[in-house]
């Protein structure tokens, strides 16, 4: 299963790698991590015609922080994200997020800005943006836009990057203060896309009760999709079980997912509901970043 | 009670395995290591559709690409060889070619090859062969398969069932007419496969100034049927040499795997190049020629009140793809243990094997018993559901007395030996089995769904050739299936074993060797050489599949040693003046028994047999030391002719007990272990760590086709678990950790006692999983009767148990 | 006109300089070019993990990069793992638990390994079951592969 045949440029700065695009759009695609773009050009599903390494451009990879929005470089790398105490402390969803994307060694060449760009329908990354609304930065020779998440992942592996256009980076605002998240997920096997999961983030008034809910689901359709009407019962809510358990009956809802041969609509479905009311209960949104394929219990080691 | 072993030094001992240097430093020696000067790579063009005529191949864009070196096409296959060996019932009826002449019969079947100078060309080139097909219905499930008007997959054989019998052992009719209940139910067995980690690969040169065909190989089994790999290769039998490599992987799917061996020879044939063609993932995965079983049953069986079992009817349907290579060998494999570990009396078989537009099985560990141990588990469970007994219990009862062995079971095979009591009481303690259903208990009062499976079963090892065609009338068959070796000393007194076929699939073919000869010999294992002999170079040899090697090249190695030392006692006696059967081998020296000061080293004895002719004893006419043995079958006896009995076949027959406990989540599906137990008797045990790591090992694959993997079939015959993403492998975190505990039980009839234990892991879980996974939501009332189990399937189960329960009660 | 960049690779301590074709995998320019048949190949399309290397210090997934990105890295295969003829703990450690059957994922399992003992110094079996989430061993279902982890950790420092 070897790639067909194409051009490689390793430009070493943004604007290189602009030229680049622009002039060979639209056969050309830039390469991030390649953890999603190099299988499929090793199966042939892919084979563009011109590859843009960007993995030299160094200006493309940063951490800022910057009046209580985190602006994160488009090649910032999956892992490094991971370890980024800043980014943890300021993004927590993310941070919940990151370990379930995939394996670690994915994740050494997996960047932030790739996945949001493959917009596989089932990742993680692209739901905790659409949950955070997230402000894409694309640029072009042309020069540069921002896209909202909710404007930006338009279909199964489709965003509305034009040909010439390449994420740079993404701007994420802090999380508030008396705030909980959680990303809950179900997958078949540990490490693999998930089936169903749930970004979600809580904030609290003084009285206890929410003030605002986030919830974005992926694996549930097209795209990532915003639970609005879920989030809009929980505003103004007390944080009881009633209003996680009709949270989830309502996202289950607001989605309209496909089947396939892992799961069926009506069981993803399902699960969605079950998941949202997982991801909004206190005990779930302290101890949040919670696979849902529970842990091998060893009851033999001493 | 398992019995007094004879003092052993080596056998029994975990020592570290022989095979590990090499593997832990990355020089395996894997067939796609192999670089020759001016080998060039294939590359096969598969077919996007599953069922369809070719009308015509156009190859010449893919022949001007620079760098490629030939194209070719089942029309120039159909010159350049003969149909593909196959045991299957009526070859000429469905025959298989090398690649596709015809028709293509299902999504990945091999249209066209191409030879370049690297892989990437290759690949490239097979975008450019231009391909007219005529799209055929597809023909998928099997039922469907069977109907009359259904599409056929092969217009010579007329339908596609190409295999239907009744056979019948005992008395059934009265079994079920006196059984206080029968139990029925219809059970499900997609289609799994091995997937090694390494795909099936060759190295092909030949020469033509020699005629000589030399192909390096992973797949190199049967090297007495090689003649037939020669034929389809159009070259004499003797001019065909493989040489075996080992092997990442096998279980099965690496037995007989001649259509990778053949197309490099073709394309060596053709383009006087050596030629190199490793199937990559997707060929492995589309059309390897060996996926597993694909069942569907109807089955009942007869019990009494009190529990004990009396019979059983089984109805099944095996879907076995587009080709049927081994016939209907894998059910062979379930009638040599159909009756599980119990006194079952009697056993109606009733198979119909299908053709549809699939890849055709071949061999999955286990090769298709594990399935029946299955089903009988299934059906105990639910026997014992039915008279509200203790799964322990009710297998208890039904056992197999110690004192009852050889015993012969309704189809004609023997079980040799046994003690399955024994074996269940140490998988009960083991699991702290009344602790669990305590924990269990409690678990429910909290709501929350635990369950526990026990299941007992069998694992039959080292078939006999007569499995393969005791299905039909022909009056003969096979009956061979030997394994040699040759053990040579030399000069110096080190000791070298060849062995000639491909033993290495993975499991420590070359640490049993050392062991046996350790045994045998008074020396170190350290110190015992492995090498392999060619085909061309090479006495008979069957290689690894059926749980045999351990057995097979144990007794091999030791009839050659026997033979060794026979000669060395000789030379010795003369030496040391005492009788040759006064005489020890004992680290390194043979010395005489109660006067170890009279002595002589190996070497000296090797030195004198190899170069002093004229100071030998005169009654041993030749230099040298060094001996063949070829080990047959050690208790092979035919079918009787109306097929009443099979004979036996498969008669070294070890026994487990698997024990899991599993916590279900009622929302989701899905799962998690709190306990896995394994007890096996193998017989003898060589070396109990290796033997541990096998089961481990089948109990991860057994899991995987419980719960994980699937071959997926869509309506139109494309497959949709094509890749790694889709087609499921457990990983690190789904295998749970297993806890193990050993009977030794030997068999009377092998070496040492010894007995196959290499695929028994994965024959027992899928049944426990099943059980335990079926105890858990009891209080729903769910059947589990198919696997894989998924947690959607979970979900869908219990809500049809609710739904049937509530029809049931009204409200 | 296939597309071709020199580059400078530095495996195991040993550079190397080659001209090689924009798409040639990693994994293949390591076993094919370079001799360092050690890396396996069992999926190409990133699952498997057999295809294991480390690069520059990180284990990556060979058959996803192309030899091109590794001008100017130091790769690390499991031929770099012994020295000057001893094995690494973590080698003894799995021929002493009979981690391996058929060893066609060792080398890349003993990579990584070796990432997560440098990470994680004490990991427990849980944490070694994750972290090794990514290889699959088709062979040994796992478990002497954690014990041979653990045995190596408790040795190596």
């Amino acid at each position: 299963m070897k790639p067909a045949a194409f051009s490689y440029f390793a430009p070493r700065d943004l604007d290189e790698a602009l030229h680049l695009l622009a002039h060979h759009a639209p056969d050309a695609k830039p390469l991030a991590g390649g953890q999603s773009l190099v299988p499929m050009m090793n199966f042939r599903l892919a084979q563009p015609r011109v590859l843009i390494d960007l993995n030299r451009v160094a200006a493309l990879s940063f951490v800022n922080d910057a009046n209580g929005v985190l602006v994160l470089g488009a090649m910032l790398r999956q892992a490094a994200a991971e370890r980024d105490h800043r980014l943890s402390a300021a993004v927590p969803l993310l941070a919940d997020a990151l370990p379930l994307v995939g394996h670690e060694t994915i994740r050494h060449r997996g960047t932030i800005g790739g996945t949001l760009a493959h917009a596989d329908p089932a990742a993680e990354i692209p739901a905790v943006a659409l949950a955070l609304g997230a402000e894409l930065v694309v640029r072009s020779t042309r020069g540069e836009r921002v896209i909202s998440a909710d404007q930006f992942f338009l279909g199964p592996l489709m965003t509305a990057l034009e040909p010439d256009e390449m994420l740079i980076a993404v701007r994420i605002p802090r999380m508030p203060p008396r705030t909980g998240t959680a990303f809950l997920e179900l997958s078949r096997r540990h490490g693999d896309f998930a089936i169903v999961g749930v970004a979600a983030q809580v904030t609290l008034d003084e009285s206890g009760r929410i003030v605002q809910a986030a919830l974005a689901l992926c694996g549930v359709g097209p795209t990532p999709v915003r639970a609005r009407q879920a989030e809009a019962a929980l505003a103004g809510a007390e944080p009881t079980d009633e209003q996680f358990r009709a949270a989830g009956a309502l996202a289950a809802q607001e989605i309209d997912p496909a089947s396939d041969i892992h799961a069926s609509a009506d069981y993803r479905r399902r699960i969605a509901a079950v998941l949202v009311r997982r991801a909004l209960s206190p005990s779930s949104t302290a101890c949040s970043g919670e696979e849902l394929v529970p842990w091998l219990i060893d009851i033999t080691s001493p | 009670m398992t019995a007094q072993a004879p003092a052993r030094k080596w056998i029994g001992q975990s020592i570290p395995r022989v095979e590990d240097p090499r593997l832990l430093v990355g020089r395996g020696g894997y067939v796609t290591d192999l670089a020759l000067p001016g080998m060039v790579h294939a590359a096969v063009l598969r077919s996007p559709l599953a069922h369809a005529r070719i009308i015509s191949i156009d190859t010449s864009r893919a022949k001007a690409l620079p760098g490629v070196l030939a194209v070719v096409t089942g029309k120039d296959v159909t010159a350049l060889t003969n149909p593909m060996p196959d045991f299957g019932p009526d070859p000429s009826k469905h025959t298989w070619w090398v690649l596709a002449v015809d028709k293509v019969r299902y999504v990945g079947e091999p249209v066209a090859a191409v030879v370049a100078t690297d892989r990437y060309i290759a690949e490239d080139a097979c975008e450019l062969i231009d391909v007219q097909y005529e799209p055929l219905p597809p023909v998928v499930d099997p039922i469907a398969a069977m109907q009359p008007g259904a599409p056929l997959v092969h217009d010579a054989l007329g339908s596609n069932v190409v295999y239907h019998r009744v056979f019948t052992f005992g008395d059934v009719e009265r079994d079920f007419a006196e059984a206080d209940i029968v139990v029925r139910d219809q059970l499900r067995w997609h289609r799994s496969g091995a997937q090694p980690l390494e795909t099936v690969g060759a190295v092909a040169q030949y020469n033509p100034a020699t005629g000589m065909m030399t192909i390096y190989c992973n797949s190199v089994t049967f090297t007495f049927l090689l003649f037939l790999v020669a034929n389809t290769l159009k070259i004499p039998s003797n001019k065909l040499d493989m040489v075996p490599c080992p092997a990442g992987g096998s279980f099965g799917s690496k037995f007989w795997a001649v259509r990778v061996p053949i197309l490099a020879g073709m394309l060596a044939k053709l383009t006087g190049r050596p030629v190199k063609f490793v199937e990559d993932r997707l060929d492995n995965i589309m059309t390897s020629d060996h996926h597993g079983s694909d069942r569907i049953y109807e089955v009942e069986m007869a019990a009494m009140r009190d529990g004990t079992l009396r019979s059983l009817r089984i109805n099944v349907i095996d879907d076995y793809g587009a080709y049927i290579q081994f016939g209907v060998g894998t059910h062979g494999n379930s009638l040599a243990q159909v009756v599980g570990p119990y006194k079952i009396q009697s056993v109606q078989y009733e198979l119909t094997a299908v053709l549809t537009n699939k890849c055709q099985q071949g061999a999955y560990r286990g090769f298709g018993s594990e399935v029946t141990n299955w089903v009988v588990e299934r059906m105990v469970d639910l026997v014992a559901r039915e008279l509200r007994m203790d799964p322990a219990e009710i297998r208890r009862k039904n056992f197999i007395q110690p004192h009852e062995f050889p015993y012969t079971i309704p189809t004609g095979n023997m079980y040799d030996s046994g003690n399955y009591a024994g074996v269940l009481d140490k998988a009960l303690a083991l699991a702290d089995y009344d602790g669990l259903r305590a924990m269990q208990r409690k678990a429910r009062e909290e709501g929350r769904y635990v369950g526990i499976g026990l299941i007992t079963a069998q694992e039959r090892s080292v078939f006999s050739a007569t499995e393969f065609w005791f299905w039909f009338d022909q009056p003969t068959g096979i009956t061979s299936s030997p394994e040699s070796a040759t053990v040579r000393v030399d000069p110096a007194g080190n000791i070298t074993v060849t062995l000639y076929s491909q033993a290495f699939w993975g499991q420590s073919p070359e640490t049993v060797v050392a062991q046996v000869v350790a045994e045998e010999f008074g020396v170190d294992p350290s110190q015992v050489s492995v090498i392999y002999g060619s085909s061309a170079r090479g006495l008979p040899a069957t290689g690894p599949g059926g749980s045999r090697f351990t057995i097979m090249v144990t007794g091999a190695v030791r009839g050659a040693a026997q033979r060794v030392k026979d000669k060395m006692r000789k030379i010795a006696s003369h030496q040391l003046e005492a009788a040759p059967e006064d005489l020890e081998f004992v680290d390194g020296m043979i010395r005489v028994r109660g006067a170890p000061e009279k002595a002589v080293s190996l070497q000296d004895v090797a030195t004198l047999a190899y170069l002093f002719k004229l100071d030998l004893p005169p009654d041993i006419e030749e230099s040298g030391l060094q001996a063949d043995y070829t080990f047959d079958h050690p208790y092979t006896t035919k079918p009787s002719p109306d097929r009443k009995s099979l004979g036996v076949f498969y008669p070294f027959v070890g026994h487990a007990c698997h024990i899991a406990a599993i916590e279900v989540d009622v929302e989701t599906g899905q799962h998690r272990f709190l306990k896995y137990v394994a007890v096996h008797d193998a017989g003898t045990v060589v070396n109990p760590r290796s033997l541990d790591g096998q089961i481990i090992g089948g109990v991860a694959q057994g899991l995987g086709t419980a719960m994980y993997e699937q071959y997926v079939y869509g309506p139109d015959g494309q497959l949709l678990t094509g890749s790694y993403a889709d087609y499921l492998i457990p990983t690190a975190m789904e295998v749970p950790w297993v806890e193990i505990d050993h009977q030794e039980t030997p068999s009377p009839f092998t070496p040492y006692g010894i007995k196959g234990a290499g695929e028994g892991g994965r024959m027992m879980t899928p049944a426990v999983v099943c059980a335990a996974l079926e105890d858990a939501l009891a209080p729903f009332g769910v059947r589990i009767n198919e696997v894989p189990v998924t947690p959607e399937k979970l979900l869908r189960w219990i809500d049809e148990a609710q739904a049937r329960r509530q029809a049931r009660t009204g409200d | 006109m296939a597309d071709r960049h020199h580059i400078t690779v530095t495996v195991n301590g040993t550079p190397y300089e080659a001209t090689v074709e924009s798409r040639l995998l990693l994994a293949d320019f390591l076993r094919d070019h370079l001799g360092y048949v050690g890396v396996h190949v069992g999926c190409e399309h990133g699952v498997c993990g057999a295809c294991t290397v480390l690069l520059d210090g990180q284990t990556v997934r060979s058959c996803l990069l192309f030899a091109v990105q590794a001008d100017g890295c130091q790769i690390m295969t499991v031929e770099g793992l012994a020295q000057d003829g001893n094995l690494h703990p973590l080698q003894e450690a799995f021929r002493e638990k009979q981690a391996i059957q058929c060893g066609f994922c060792t080398p890349g399992m003993l990579l990584r390994a070796y990432e997560l003992l440098q990470q994680n110094p004490h990991p427990t079996r849980d944490e070694i079951r994750e972290a090794i989430a990514g290889n699959l061993c088709r062979c040994t279902g796992y478990q002497f592969i954690v014990e041979a982890i653990q045995a190596a950790a408790e040795r190596w420092l």
